[in-house]
């Protein structure tokens, strides 16, 4: 039976709470959380260690400025964390991570993975002009009813992965009428259950109903299906990939901030994929015309077939997109595809082989 | 009034985007140059990108003066000429800011204008790129409304203080519009290479031009006042280590604004390197010396970096603005810290091949006051003295 902690505070109120008594008790030398920074609204992840600028922290505040699983890689890329630190972060996040982890980018030593079942998070631009504070209680009533919030970036209303996988705390959020008194906080496993340890709360062994949780994922799921339709991408072909990519600036912002490209030099950043005055010259000869950046969509067919393995549908890449481009709905369609043929899950389960990097003599029998 | 530049009166039919694109094919079928570098309108109709055009007919698809700038001209002629010239003539079209910055990045050596001709048209500016994605329809119309009138609103907050949005005498060919008479537009050569394409077409560079210069002059005066004033209230807003950290307090750290400047041209930036790359130790001791460390960190580290890096050659383009995902008034800060550098150096971007980029420069004369202001200095010179 699951394990479970009862907290008689509201759920953020609950996370800054843990993150406390882990700070106060030398169980964690640091928490890495959002937090608020400046007086414009503005909230960016920060490495705490001094208990009192938990007072800061905002640790389920719907907004990602950067997706925490490539922040965990930066953290952890040169050498695992020395001493203990509580991380807090959403199932995309961590499930970012554990793909980046599979690929030498980080790891999870020393790590108390803490997240929670996901309402999603505003577009960035919302975050502009602190426009998210005033629909908080909006969000979390949608949050406590278990329903899509009106205003949550696309990503985040088509996503079923809103249940954190390899998590060692899962704070309850979605569905729990009572969020305003009690925050429900599971307890997945010893170290989650050890690190806390003598805190203040009831702790219990529960039950619990996995039918709302499937009925909030058939809800997703009509969104998704919903928001494919409406972005137009069932069909990519070459025509629907010209038209898709048209406003394209070529900037590569959404490899940036993608989790899962990690490459330290893109490719298409590189020298090799310059062109010389040679190829210019021909093409014009064949074409009558070359555009001066030839290779937009070459670019994102080639991104695609790098991340779409291990696409976790964070959305950060059309968070940041200049020319608003769904790439999210165009990323997730083709990473879902690739991902059921391989009969993976990214994120999901840490000792799952990279479905390149694991070869099964009778897979895909029918290509070969 | 007497025009102080030789130009030449063109009489066009319809818009300035015809007028420009006539003048074009006619020059491209008497031999003036080999091709065309222009921005054209992609298939799907919705955006423009630079394209390199040989055939006349390819040349109906192009927009010499489009809505929005996707990506920075200069950029586009840094690519196609980089890795070495290809032996065919170029005439690149594009917007005074874009001709300014492939002046600053041929001084750096990432482009070789010796095929090139540049050719620029009085710009009104462009529209951000977010205004004019919401509805392409309705963003051509918006801006072909307020370009008629030169109504800048609708522009990107740089261009609507811009103050050089005509001849900079860095390109070859300028075609000139403001006060022009309708069905009329002015070209004015700026070196040997723009007569050059004129006296092959015919004309005479001796026509009076005295309206469009005034028209120019006038919208510079104000331009610059307008600039002068938004410069000093956005001074107010971000002078000061707290202010500036305020004012970038929102970046992502996602390196946009530099990855789409046209002066940015280092490969991989330091901020993106390994060096900015530190051991799990390394944080935990940079939070426990002041209780919290903000991640990604070193955020106004970067901005400074860059700004320090490319403000004496930054052209005020807009491009990073353009690009932020969190809508900073990144080139706003950038262009009141472009104009306060170049102004100490007594230099300008873009303004003339010839000038030489005031850090490669060494002038023993040049800020004393620095030296003699330096208590340091000062004092240890008293000592010796």
């Amino acid at each position: 039976m699951p394990r479970v902690l009862r907290l008689s505070k509201s759920p953020e109120q609950s996370v800054k709470e843990m993150a406390k008594f882990l700070l106060e008790n030398g169980k964690v030398e640091g928490v890495l959380t959002l937090r608020k920074i400046g007086e414009n609204g503005a909230v960016a992840y920060s490495l705490i260690s001094s208990p009192d600028e938990l007072d800061y922290a905002r640790p389920l505040y719907p907004l990602m400025p950067v997706n925490s699983g490539k922040l965990l890689s930066l953290l952890t890329l040169r050498e695992a964390a020395t001493e203990p630190i509580a991380v807090v972060l959403r199932p995309c996040e961590l499930r970012a991570f554990v793909e980046l982890v599979k690929r030498q980018q980080g790891s999870t030593d020393n790590l108390l993975l803490i997240s929670s079942t996901c309402g999603g998070v505003y577009p960035l631009e919302l975050a502009l002009e602190d426009k998210i504070e005033g629909k908080l209680p909006q969000y979390w009533e949608a949050v406590k009813q278990g329903e899509v919030s009106p205003g949550i970036r696309p990503a985040c209303k088509a996503c079923e992965h809103f249940i954190p996988y390899t998590a060692d705390i899962t704070v309850s959020l979605l569905g729990n009428k009572d969020i305003d008194r009690e925050t429900v906080i599971l307890l997945n496993t010893d170290r989650g259950e050890n690190l806390l340890e003598g805190m203040s709360g009831e702790f219990t062994e529960e039950e619990f109903d996995s039918g709302a949780m499937e009925r909030i994922r058939g809800q997703r799921e009509s969104e998704k299906q919903k928001l494919f339709d409406e972005t137009e991408i069932r069909n990519l072909g070459i025509d629907e990939l010209n038209k898709a990519f048209s406003k394209c600036i070529g900037c590569h912002n959404c490899s940036k901030v993608c989790p899962i490209c990690y490459c330290h030099l893109c490719f298409f950043d590189s020298e090799a994929s310059e062109h010389d005055a040679v190829y210019y010259a021909t093409q014009l000869e064949r074409r009558g015309s070359v555009e001066a950046f030839p290779d937009t969509i070459f670019y994102h067919l080639v991104r695609l077939s790098h991340v779409s393995t291990s696409c976790v549908g964070c959305g950060m890449c059309s968070d940041v997109c200049p020319a608003s481009i769904p790439l999210w709905a165009i990323s997730l369609r083709v990473a879902e595809s690739v991902q059921k043929a391989y009969g993976y899950l990214p994120g999901k389960d840490m000792e799952e082989g990279l479905p390149l990097t694991t070869f099964r003599p009778e897979e895909f029998a029918a290509v070969g | 009034m007497t025009p102080t530049r030789k130009g030449t009166i063109y009489l066009s039919e319809g818009d300035v985007e015809r007028g420009v694109l006539d003048f074009m094919k006619q020059a491209l079928s008497q031999g003036c140059f080999d091709a065309v570098l222009i921005p054209t309108r992609v298939s799907a109709g919705d955006s423009v990108a630079y394209s390199l055009i040989r055939d006349e007919a390819l040349l109906e698809a192009a927009s010499p003066l489009p809505p929005i700038m996707p990506v920075q001209g200069a950029r586009a002629i840094s690519s196609i000429t980089r890795r070495g010239k290809g032996n065919k003539s170029i005439a690149a079209v594009m917007r005074p800011c874009e001709a300014r910055a492939t002046v600053e990045l041929a001084k750096l050596g990432q482009a070789n204008l010796e095929d090139i001709i540049l050719v620029t048209v009085d710009c009104p500016g462009v529209m951000p790129l977010s205004d004019y994605f919401t509805s392409a329809e309705n963003g051509d119309r918006t801006f072909r409304g307020a370009s008629r009138n030169w109504n800048s609103e609708p522009m990107r907050p740089v261009c609507n203080i811009c103050d050089r949005f005509s001849t900079t005498g860095a390109e070859d060919l300028h075609v000139g519009t403001l006060g022009a008479k309708d069905g009329t537009m002015v070209l004015i050569p700026s070196s040997g290479k723009g007569e050059s394409v004129l006296s092959k077409l015919g004309l005479s560079m001796e026509d009076n031009i005295s309206s469009w210069e005034s028209g120019v002059e006038r919208l510079t005066q104000e331009r610059k006042q307008k600039r002068n004033e938004s410069h000093n209230g956005l001074r107010s807003e971000i002078e000061g280590i707290d202010r500036l950290l305020e004012s970038f307090s929102r970046c992502i750290n996602c390196h946009n604004c530099m990855r789409v400047c046209p002066i940015c041209y280092c490969r991989q930036c330091h901020f993106d390197s390994d060096k900015m790359k530190f051991n799990f130790e390394d944080y935990l001791t940079r939070a426990k010396a002041r209780g919290v460390v903000k991640l990604p960190s070193d955020t106004l580290f970067f901005h400074i970096g860059r700004m320090l890096h490319m403000s004496l050659s930054c052209v005020s383009c807009g491009m990073c603005e353009d690009a932020c995902p969190m809508n900073i008034t990144v080139g706003q800060i950038f262009s009141l810290v472009g104009d306060r550098n170049q102004e100490a150096f007594g230099y300008l971007s873009g303004r003339s091949i010839d000038e030489a980029l005031p850090l490669t420069t060494f002038e023993q004369g040049e800020f004393q006051e620095v030296e003699q202001s330096h208590s340091v200095f000062s004092a240890k010179e008293k000592q010796d003295a």
